[in-house]
């Protein structure tokens, strides 16, 4: 158990040095876009136009209409850019800073909370995009709505996890990043993005086994005015639990010792 | 205010070539068993770079490290520094350290050199309020004028070596720690910047330099480590340590 408090302490501590990694998130969206005349305005843009690429193409091959498929599909694309784009950059966590981590002692996790704030960031920016493609298609919104701030904490609570453990073992390993990109390549297609889950059966294993299919269900169907699953909900919260416990303990063991391996 | 105690703390670098680092290695190692033994050998080396290292440093300490390349100095320092956890023992470090081992660290060369300023400060761990506070301070020191609200990638090296210079000692550590004395700019500002670091020495309250140069460690300084192969030699004054140390390198 000394293992996990001393997890524990290190995330704690990473979120009382917020100052930093706010500082440095900020840093890194701005720095991305600072010669740019449209700036940041690019992430919303980019985002926009794979929407309605893709949405025209899958809507004629599924057979549906725009009205009913642009907005599953243009919400599924923006969460899944949160979801994937955070995981892989979870991946270079330390190995991105390393010149402050050889220099000064901050908790760990400080560098995992500068990941997922960046991509936070990038997130609200692309969220625009929703509200506009609502109006545009009529897509009902209704009080369901609210349920997508539980829904994006739980993901975000998930994700944290996930990112810590990877960032560690990819200090370690090199191969983990390499790996991890071409799983989460995968897993988009088999997860319900630009598929809708009611295209298969409720009980098929890619929408159980596959967690990234309850992540979305807890953001995606509020935004879409439905209610998601219980379901998926006790998928994620047992991955929370079981998620932490694991990595809590496995950052008491390992990540003070990633300093040595950058 | 300031104290630090090392009870017999080893620092052992595992150094990976690429095919340590790599996954097929751990895996084939963990799956073959045994048999690879010497093969992994050849891939991870551990080095032990410090070596049950005990002293305790109080209050008023000014404290010089000497010894050959490669004798665990540097790592002694970021055990100081509280960057390196010891693999074994125990390091104890009280009080807020600073170390100017690198200086450029965290700087964002597509961000002006007034953002800098702001982003090393929050580093060195100021709030926003504070970090804006000690702008005047730089940019009266580093003479950079109009320059602070450019890029900083526009700027000559020595420039550059300036504001990391002035960003750095702008605020005041327990601990100081120093990987020799570092020298910067023109022969003017040279002078400029060896005062700031004096007075900077003086309000540590603790302060660590390692240097080559007997003449520094002697005028710094008013305890010596000797390192050697990452055991500490020797704990003493600057005159007996620095004699002991000559005599066995003429040796």
């Amino acid at each position: 158990m000394g293992l996990v408090a001393r997890g524990a302490a290190d995330v704690v501590g990473g979120f009382g040095a917020w100052r930093m990694w706010w500082m440095l998130a900020k840093n890194d969206v701005v720095r991305r876009y600072r010669r740019s005349r449209l700036g940041q305005l690019w992430l919303t843009l980019s985002m926009a136009v794979m929407i309605f690429g893709l949405g025209a193409v899958y809507s004629s091959l599924f057979g549906t209409s725009m009205a009913d498929y642009l907005p599953h599909l243009g919400t599924g694309l923006v969460l899944w850019g949160l979801i994937s784009s955070t995981i892989i950059e979870s991946c270079s966590g330390f190995t991105e800073n390393e010149s402050i981590i050889r220099q000064i002692a901050l908790p760990r996790f400080t560098y995992l909370l500068r990941t997922i704030s960046r991509n936070l960031f990038v997130f609200a920016h692309n969220l625009i995009i929703l509200p506009i493609l609502y109006i545009v298609t009529g897509s009902p919104v209704n009080w369901h709505i609210l349920l997508f701030i539980p829904g994006l904490l739980l993901v975000l609570a998930n994700l944290a996890w996930v990112g810590y453990l990877l960032a560690i073992l990819s200090a370690r390993f090199r191969d983990i990043p390499q790996i991890v990109a071409s799983i989460v390549q995968v897993a988009f297609f088999i997860s319900p993005v630009v598929f809708k889950p009611s295209q298969l059966r409720v009980d098929h294993p890619v929408l159980i086994l596959n967690p990234f299919a309850s992540m979305l269900e807890v953001m995606r169907e509020p935004l879409l005015g439905n209610l998601p699953s219980m379901t998926a909900y006790l998928i994620l919260l047992g991955l929370l639990a079981f998620g932490w416990l694991f990595t809590l303990a496995f950052a008491g063991k390992y990540s003070q010792r990633v300093v040595y391996w950058l | 205010m300031a104290h630090i105690v090392l009870d017999k703390a080893s620092v052992e670098l595992a150094v990976y070539n690429s095919r340590g680092r790599a996954l097929k290695s751990e895996i084939l190692r963990r799956t073959v068993g045994g048999g690879l033994q010497n093969d992994r050998d050849r891939s991870i080396q551990v080095v032990k770079a410090l070596n049950e290292v005990s002293f305790e440093a109080r209050d008023g300490d000014r404290i010089g490290l000497i010894g050959g390349n490669g004798a665990g100095k540097t790592t002694l320092l970021r055990v100081l520094s509280r960057v390196y956890p010891p693999t074994s023992g125990r390091a104890t470090v009280e009080g807020r350290v600073s170390s100017l081992i690198d200086l450029s660290m965290g700087m964002d060369t597509d961000a002006t050199g007034y953002d800098n300023i702001e982003m090393r400060g929050i580093m060195l761990g100021l709030d926003r309020k504070q970090a804006q506070a000690i702008i005047p301070d730089i940019e009266e020191f580093s003479e950079l004028g109009e320059f602070l609200s450019l890029p900083i990638r526009t700027y000559s090296s020595g420039m550059m070596l300036r504001l990391a210079f002035a960003v750095s000692t702008a605020v005041h550590p327990d601990i100081l720690i120093l990987d020799e004395i570092i020298g910067v700019g023109d022969a003017a500002f040279a002078e400029k910047a060896e005062k700031r670091l004096h007075s900077m020495i003086e309000k540590a309250s603790i302060m660590f330099l390692a240097s080559h140069d007997n003449n520094t460690i002697r005028r710094f300084c008013t305890r010596t480590l000797w390192m050697k192969s990452g055991r500490l030699v020797m704990d003493g004054t600057p005159d007996e340590v620095l004699s002991a140390y000559g005599e066995d390198i003429s040796r």
